[in-house]
């Protein structure tokens, strides 16, 4: 049975003249898993808001959607919002009520159900979810992942057979991903439940889709299951291949005629199958690494970041959120802390920044004492800091005039200040945004916008907190030159992080950070071989043959030089 | 201990604290209000227990007792003459005692507040008015997701904006102003951004179909009947007493106090019943549950 039928679909905004979606053929089957992946811009979520009636954007649309059979627009607004579940991006804007029971009934109520009825649906939805333990919570209290599986869960209370989602685990960190994809996976398997999802964070979901979908300038590319999507964009060299999971990207860059590999383990199995001979070995690069010598540049000159045992708390009777925290950072490093959540990386952010206080122990800037520069020094060291979600920063209705905001207080002719703007812009590939609203821009250039701003504080130090979260591959890459560009400038950048992948192939030195305090550093490459499972997934694919490769480059070069 | 009070019926509650307020408020009887200060006093440290003892203790009293010294001095009304100020306004018994009555009424409203406060929660506000009218509840029950969200943002975005160097807390006066001025025009921007995803969300889940229901989680069960019937009976003894004009006083220009009889007893006795009520039904439940744990 076909769930939808989409025909020579061709849909464009109001008042703009190129397509954003080009003759859509697709067709869903019931209980099918799809995944959509494509760059930010490339039509995913216009596509999937065509899916449900209401959710259309308006615009010039051309062509057929068949859902069951008959044209969508024939079946009611009832039968869709019943049967149609969309979960969008943000967990937060989603939840409408104050309490988890009152959210559980919301469609519920909408659809006009009695008390008797909403309450075993509810009962039902809560228990299969595992959350009947929060439902008498406020929504306040819950985390990012549980508002996100409460929203799936007060959806599939109205009974969805089509589930939309999209990008819903784009605000999530890690683990709470990862729970959030293998409940929508139970869904799948348990109530056959169709699935229609669109994602970035491809590594864990793509091995459970039965189809891929690649878009590009609203048209779709490839349709195909993960395994053969994977080999068709080989042959394509399409630069969609950055956001594919590693063992896809390992593969793309080698040579075989095996099968293209999904997960993590069929990755192994593939590199275990191409013909490398494993006694003339030669030494994979970056091997000589581990005996990289000191990560200290110069000799002599204080550290430009110098943390000595500092402890932190938010109260006097709540835990310590920050333990015997020690950190050198030298001048010019990119500096990546990774960990968990919750073990106090942004804390220790924000004693840097100076915005929280230690009750112990010592910040030093550039050699001084934190606590004892005057306000003015302060003023002209204090690192900058740029919070996870940059839209936090904007303050004006254009990029150029909140550019300009930053430099409103200061003494500084007409020309001057354009300088300083048009340089920054450049620096941050802001030409054509300028006069674009801040919230109307991607994630992506929402971010290279605040760190615009931020640059023209002009600070000796910045502090990224997550500065890839809800990143496209394509975006990262471009944040990526943008951090090397900064390096050069001698500017010293300090990130926390959960995106290993990114860590371990730009980072100059890597810190793994746990229950309040640093555990280890090193170098990338030494940091990540050393560790079993905190590691890139290309470096647990791979570290039974190339102990030593971290990254993706790494691993192809490995196999390119042993084959 | 757990208060078994506040798991009734929220129209139960909700009717067992008009109540109480509004008798407080009137009945101003010298045992009237000692009954209500008790039992108000009784309730509050059992639903809030040392944290209750020490707010009445040491900022409630306090003021009453401030209360009750202010009124002599500026209310002359009454006959019984007792001295004078050195300004020549006479003090008088009447104006002593209305201000301790006044006082005493006062601190029963106060301490019967904080019981509601604690009892009353938000959902049950909110279901009790959702019957009247069922698109107020939503709206209810949306405002008060978005007070705290809103909060949170705020401070979330003050921080934010520190890490760069603009705060309220940075700066002289005009530029702290400017700064949280900006913050509250990111908030707005902010705000009316977000809601666009919240209206989808509503609109996906088919809010606006004809036939919108209400879901509550409480329901009317048969002990609810049972403390509403008793709560009624004892109201209706308490409102005949008020008829006949037991549970009131005159303080002006004379003090008068109509005799005690067995039926304003009865009344009173009663008046001490609904008081102790949430006390009693608490107590009867903590020895219930003695009984049953040493019989196991």
């Amino acid at each position: 049975m076909e769930a939808y039928q989409i025909r020579a679909l061709s849909f464009a905004y109001p008042l703009r003249e190129k397509l954003a979606l080009k003759n859509i053929n697709l067709i869903v089957k019931q209980g099918e898993f799809v995944t959509i992946c494509g760059k930010s811009g490339s039509g995913k979520s216009t596509l999937l808001r065509h899916l449900k009636t209401v959710l259309t954007p308006h615009g010039t649309k051309e062509g057929e959607i068949y859902f069951y059979g008959r044209p969508l627009a024939e079946s009611g607004r009832r039968a869709q919002a019943a049967r149609i579940g969309f979960v969008l991006q943000s967990p937060d804007n989603q939840i409408v009520t104050d309490k988890v029971w009152h959210e559980l009934a919301f469609g519920l109520e909408s659809l006009g159900f009695d008390n008797k009825t909403i309450r075993l649906r509810v009962a039902e939805m809560a228990s299969f979810f595992g959350i009947q333990t929060w439902f008498g919570k406020d929504v306040a209290e819950l985390s990012g992942g549980q508002k996100q599986l409460l929203n799936l869960a007060s959806i599939m209370a109205m009974q969805a057979s089509i589930l939309v989602l999209d990008e819903p685990t784009s605000q999530l960190d890690p683990i709470a991903a990862e729970d959030f994809l293998g409940t929508v996976k139970k869904i799948n398997r348990e109530l056959g439940t169709t699935i229609i999802m669109t994602e970035h964070r491809l590594e864990g979901v793509l091995p459970m889709s039965d189809r891929v979908v690649v878009m590009d300038e609203g048209e779709i590319i490839v349709h195909d299951t993960p395994r053969r999507a994977g080999e068709q964009l080989k042959e394509m060299n399409h630069d969609i291949f950055l956001a594919m999971p590693s063992p896809m990207q390992i593969y793309a860059g080698v040579d075989s005629t095996l099968p293209c590999p999904v997960t993590v383990q069929e990755g192994r199995q593939w590199l275990d199958d191409l013909p490398i001979d494993n006694k003339a070995l030669r030494e994979a690069p970056g091997a000589q690494c581990r005996r990289e010598p000191a990560l200290r540049t110069e000799a002599g000159v204080p550290p430009v970041i110098q943390l000595q045992e500092v402890w932190f708390k938010y109260a006097r009777d709540l835990p310590d959120a920050v333990k015997d925290l020690s950190l050198e950072v030298e001048r010019g490093q990119l500096y990546c802390i990774v960990g968990g959540n919750g073990t106090g990386k942004t804390t220790a952010l924000s004693i840097v920044g100076g915005i929280l206080k230690p009750y112990r122990g010592r910040v030093r800037i550039s050699g001084r004492d934190l606590r004892k520069m005057s306000g003015q020094e302060r003023a002209a060291n204090q690192p900058a800091l740029l919070p996870q979600n940059p839209q936090l920063l904007f303050v004006k209705k254009t990029v150029e005039l909140d550019l300009y905001e930053m430099l409103a207080g200061k003494q500084l002719s007409k020309e001057e200040k354009e300088q300083k703007v048009g340089d920054v812009c450049a620096l941050a590939e802001l030409e054509g945004l300028l006069q674009m609203h801040p919230y109307d821009l991607s994630g992506g250039e929402q971010q290279r916008a605040a760190l615009a701003k931020v640059l023209l504080l002009e600070p000796q130090i910045l502090l990224l907190d997550e500065p890839t979260k809800g990143l496209d591959g394509h975006f990262k890459s471009k944040l990526a030159g943008l951090l090397k560009k900064l390096a050069a400038l001698d500017v010293t950048v300090l990130m926390v992080s959960h995106d290993i992948e990114f860590c371990a192939r730009y980072a100059d030195v890597c810190a793994l950070f746990f229950d309040g305090g640093i555990i280890t550093q090193n170098t990338p490459r030494a940091f990540f071989s050393g560790n079993s499972f905190y590691t890139t997934a290309a470096n647990r694919m791979a570290r039974h043959i190339f102990p030593a490769a971290v990254t993706i480059e790494d691993v192809i070069e490995a196999c390119r030089n042993n084959l | 201990m757990k208060d078994v009070f506040s798991t009734l019926h929220p129209v139960v509650t909700f009717t067992y604290f008009t109540a109480v307020l509004l008798f407080s408020m009137c009945f101003m009887h010298p045992v009237c209000l000692t009954v209500s200060l008790l039992c108000s006093f009784l309730y509050s440290v059992l639903l809030r227990g040392k944290k209750a003892i020490r707010f009445n203790l040491l900022y409630l009293l306090p003021l009453l007792l401030f209360m009750a010294v202010i009124n002599p001095a500026f209310n002359h009304a009454g006959v019984t003459i007792l001295f004078y100020l050195k300004n020549g306004n006479p003090v008088t018994l009447e104006s002593i005692l209305y201000g301790i009555a006044a006082a005493g009424m006062f601190g029963a409203v106060v301490l019967w507040f904080s019981c509601y406060n604690a009892v009353m929660t938000s959902d049950k506000f909110i279901y009790l008015f959702g019957r009247l009218i069922p698109a107020l509840s939503l709206i209810l029950s949306m405002a008060l997701r978005f007070v705290p969200r809103y909060k949170a943002q705020i401070q979330v975005i003050s921080i934010a904006q520190q890490g760069i160097g603009r705060d309220v807390s940075n700066g002289n006066i005009l530029e702290r102003a400017r700064n949280g001025l900006q913050i509250l025009s990111m908030m707005t921007t902010w705000a009316l951004e977000n809601a666009i995803e919240t209206a989808d969300s509503m609109k996906s889940r088919g809010y606006g179909l004809p036939g919108r229901t209400s879901f509550s989680i409480f329901r009317f069960d048969r002990r609810d009947k049972a403390v509403f019937g008793a709560m009624l009976l004892l109201m209706a003894a308490i409102l005949t007493g008020a008829a006949a004009g037991f549970n009131t006083m005159r303080f002006f220009p004379s003090l008068k106090l109509l005799p005690p009889n067995a039926f304003s007893l009865g009344v009173y006795c009663a008046y001490l019943a609904l008081g102790s009520l949430p006390v009693i039904i608490d107590t009867a439940e903590e020895l219930k549950w003695k009984r049953i744990k040493s019989e196991l």
